[in-house]
């Protein structure tokens, strides 16, 4: 099966068979390797990426139902060398350690700015809550997603 | 002690955070080679049982696949996948890669290997195995009782114990008064449910060379047992560790690698054998299960007398670690506690269980989980605030371990529960009604302590090399492995503060068994502690050199010239300096001299690691779910090198405690299968139920880390499951002490 899709603002048109994931796609065919695989049933969070504006777990996502979509993924969220303002929050509140949900982390965060540039902490919780994390217990994610929203939320868009 | 530090001490990211946060960073799974093959393992749908027959044709038929191996046409060496060093004891070799006969469900069958990871799996399906099913040991309370023998040798895998002051003696203080309270406290087996599976890729080259690409906590353990498993000289394989995505003990064995290395040099190519998240909760390892009695007698005032000490640990289907989990830090009474007389037996067993190995802390959150929640009952006993009952007990700076005649150092327990009681208003909050109606709020507190090294049970020790470059930056040699923690970023902030350099000027290596001089690997609260001043005194040498070739060139006496932010100033004249480049010049091109070092560092003391922590819980008494709503951890860390790094080991390890108090549990059938083999039965804390963790770090020093650190990473998980039982129990006027309190058990003991 053929299919045209954008990544991170990029246009693919490519062949493959329409039971692959998109997760797949994403890594093997496009190598855009920052999207984890933590769980293979969208428990964990760590395939997250932005499927035309909405958050979803990529190893959910099969390669028919990206056609003519748009993707984010982890790769697109600098924009010319800058990072966003989540991945510079991120680094400065010590909000990485082992950095394998951090890519998942980064994409509900976003999605969620992108809809709700200025997000209660509730509403912050609540957006990263299938997104699973084992070293951090969390703080530290909330505080760097809330300091954006707070500082930054209008360019969170 | 505090002094005024350039660089230790504050906040930094982790070394790698820019390539974590962009997606850059490669970790294992990740990698691609031309040609490269993928492996899938086909295990086993029973606990226990015989291969009659297995049938690989059809999978070796699939267009694809590239072959299958089984116990038909595998080594039957065995191997112990734990062993760290040559000829080390306590590593019984009792697992083969294929055994005939299954011992646990997940145990490995087969695996095909194939062009790619969908062929392998659709070939895993085509393999037909025939099995006679054996009664399975489920349980460990049954195995040493059970007729059915899962390994020749028996169900007991080993057995240990000590004794303090007088083993027999009754425990009675010098009136005859006693007060005896008997508990049996079960922690369960947990998955580390670190998000990166395990994933490890080896390749064959032409010269016979493996190397091995691996998510792993220690790269020359990794190649030992590989090269023993395949015969191989040490310098034919080459582990090379990659980014480790989350490990806390999951990755300390060699678990993928011995398979991976054969698959590699069987096929003549590079093979990528990656679990998924089924696979890794069945057949990596768990957090051993344990069950442990305590009977401690203390006198009516509440001095503790006595404790007679017996657990069970249930190793699974092969031993592993299981007899050193046992006398490692499991039963270490004495490391928290003075308390005259002590009487400790464990038994590690086999069961059909999931293999058991190393989990965060190694046997202290199993063990001081179980003591801390009978300190509670017997300060209820008596009728006393368990704060007051426990700091007339718990052990003081410099006492002496009497089991390992080690100092504990400078041990702070008793300021953590100190500070930590005034933080969270204790003595306010405690004695408060839980209430009456459906939720009822309960607070707990539990003390912790754990070890800072391995010294005193083995070899400690740790060699680097330091190098400056010509343009004065520097590069760090050493086998170290960052799993996640910052242990990198310690190194580079210990180094930079002792050269006087910024940190980023500091390139710091991982373990690459080619090229890195020896280290132990990341495990036992040891990187910090020993690695941490392997760092120190390798910086101060290469500073001595720096500080001889600013003295030569300037022609001024070397004690006159200090260092600042990468400069070398004549204190006398501030005109008279050299930057760290113009010396990296200067040495090499007019004294034709190569400023570098090495250094190895042998361990000299272990103190202990301690904490309390505090916790604050709201018990739904309809649906038995509890919410922790406040929470407060006060640790003695020594001194903090990364501040903020720090914070998130805690705040991480109370992640991993509040689950293992109140929802981690592997779960089995009757016939040993087990039931949540995924994260969405699998539970682990999720953002909205994580509280809000204040962490306050006592920065006291006295021991022998770099700057008078100590380690935290362990030590954080230790105190997190009896603080939050204690809380519960408070709540709800409950003694519950089978982990972990789930909703039903919580409604059972209310009815």
């Amino acid at each position: 099966m053929q299919i045209t899709f954008h990544v991170n603002g990029k246009l693919y048109k490519i062949d493959v068979d329409p039971r692959k994931r998109l997760i797949d796609i994403l890594r093997d065919n496009l190598n855009l390797t920052g999207t984890k695989e933590g769980c293979g049933e969208g428990e964990c969070g760590s395939c997250t990426v932005i499927l035309d504006g909405k958050a979803v777990n990529s190893c959910l996502v099969l390669a028919a139902q990206v056609r003519d979509k748009e993707v984010i993924t982890v790769e697109g969220l600098a924009q010319n060398g800058v990072l966003d303002p989540l991945q510079k929050s991120f680094i400065g509140h010590g909000a990485v350690q082992c950095g394998y949900c951090t890519p998942g982390m980064l994409m509900s965060a976003k999605a969620l700015l992108m809809k709700n540039p200025h997000p209660t902490e509730k509403e912050i919780t609540d957006a990263i809550a299938g997104n699973l994390c084992r070293c951090t217990g969390y703080n530290k994610i909330i505080a760097a997603i809330k300091n954006v929203a707070e500082e930054h939320g209008d360019n969170g868009k | 002690m505090k002094e005024n530090f350039d660089y230790v001490g504050r906040s930094y990211p982790i070394h790698d955070a820019l390539g974590k946060v962009t997606g850059g960073l490669v970790y294992a799974g990740d990698m691609k080679f031309p040609g490269m093959l993928h492996a899938k393992l086909l295990l086993s749908p029973i606990a226990h049982g015989i291969i009659k027959e297995i049938d690989t044709q059809k999978a070796e038929e699939l267009p694809g696949v590239v072959k299958v191996f089984s116990y038909k046409n595998s080594p039957s060496t065995s191997f112990s996948r734990y062993r760290l060093l040559p000829e080390q004891e306590n590593c019984p070799a009792d697992q083969v890669l294929f055994p005939r006969k299954v011992r646990y469900y997940g145990d490995w069958v087969a695996v095909v290997v194939a062009e790619d990871a969908d062929i392998a799996q659709e070939g895993i399906k085509l393999i037909d195995v025939k099995y006679e099913e054996l009664p399975a040991v489920t349980d460990l309370s049954d195995a040493l009782e059970s007729e059915t023998k899962i390994h020749e040798t028996g169900n007991l895998i080993h057995q240990y114990g000590y004794t303090i002051g007088d083993g027999d003696q009754d425990g009675e203080d010098a009136e005859g008064n006693q007060v005896i309270l008997e508990s049996t406290v079960r922690t369960p087996k947990t998955h580390h449910a670190t998000m990166e599976t395990h994933v490890c890729v080896a390749q064959y080259d032409f010269s016979g060379k493996i190397t091995i690409w691996s998510s792993c906590q220690g790269a020359f353990a990794v190649r030992t047992i590989v090269a023993d498993f395949l015969g191989l000289s040490y310098n034919k394989v080459r582990v090379i560790k990659t980014p480790v995505g989350g490990s806390f003990g999951g990755k300390q064995e060699a678990i993928l690698e011995p398979l991976a290395a054969f698959l590699a040099k069987e096929t003549r190519s590079t093979v990528m054998l990656k679990l998924n998240r089924k696979e890794c909760i069945l057949s990596t390892m768990t957090r051993p299960e344990v069950e442990t009695r305590l009977r401690t007698t203390c006198s009516p005032d509440g001095k503790l007398l006595k404790c007679d000490i017996d657990a069970v640990l249930d190793a699974g289907a092969y031993a592993t670690n299981a007899m050193d989990y046992i006398g490692g830090t499991m039963g270490k009474i004495a490391k928290l506690y003075r308390i005259p007389h002590v009487n400790y037996q464990a038994k590690s067993v086999y069961t059909n269980c999931p293999v058991s190995g190393a989990m965060r802390g190694w046997g202290s959150p199993e063990f001081f989980t179980a003591v801390e929640v009978q300190m509670d009952q017997i300060a209820k006993k008596l009728k006393m605030d368990p704060v007051t009952f426990r700091l007339q007990n718990l052990v003081h700076p410099y006492d002496m371990d009497p089991v390992s005649k080690i100092s504990l150092g400078n041990a702070g327990i008793i300021e953590c529960l100190e500070k930590g009681a005034a933080e969270f208003d204790w003595y306010g909050r405690y004695p408060g009604s839980s209430g009456t109606g459906r939720f009822r709020i309960g607070v707990g507190f539990a003390c912790a302590a754990h070890k800072t090294s391995m010294y005193g049970g083995g070899p400690e020790f740790s060699t680097m090399t330091l190098k400056m470059n010509e343009d004065g930056t520097f590069v760090l040699n050493t086998a170290v492995q960052d799993l996640g923690c910052g242990s990198v970023q310690s190194l580079r902030i210990i180094a930079g503060e002792a050269l006087g350099i910024d940190p980023e000027q500091i390139l710091v290596l991982e373990a690459d068994t080619d090229s890195s001089p020896y280290d132990f690997g990341s495990y036992g609260t040891r990187v910090t502690y020993v690695c941490g001043v392997c760092t120190l005194k390798v910086a101060n040498r290469v500073r001595d050199q720096i500080l001889d070739v600013a003295s030569r060139t300037l022609q001024v006496p070397k004690q006159y010239l200090k260092i600042q932010n990468g400069q070398v100033c004549y204190m006398k004249d501030k005109k008279l300096h050299l930057s760290f480049k113009e010396i990296g010049i200067i040495s090499k091109n007019k004294y034709h001299l190569d400023i570098i070092a090495t250094e190895t560092y042998h361990g000299v003391s272990n103190p202990g690691a301690y904490g309390a922590h505090f916790a604050e819980v709201k018990v739904d008494r309809s649906t038995g779910l509890v919410k922790v709503t406040d929470y407060l951890a006060v640790h003695d860390i020594g001194q903090v090198i990364n501040r903020s790094m720090c914070e998130g080991q805690v705040q991480g390890a109370v992640q991993m405690g509040i689950g293992y108090a109140l929802c981690e549990e592997i779960a089995l059938n009757a016939r040993g299968q087990v039931i949540n083999d995924s994260l969405k039965n699998y539970h682990v804390i999720n953002a909205p139920d994580m509280p809000k963790v204040r962490v306050l770090l006592l920065e006291r020093g006295g021991d022998d880390g770099p700057f008078g650190a100590k380690g935290i990473g362990e030590v954080a998980v230790v105190p997190v499951a009896a603080a939050v039982v204690n809380a519960v129990n408070h709540a709800l006027g409950t003694d519950l002490s089978l982990l972990p309190l789930t909703p039903k058990k919580i409604v059972m003991a209310i009815r």
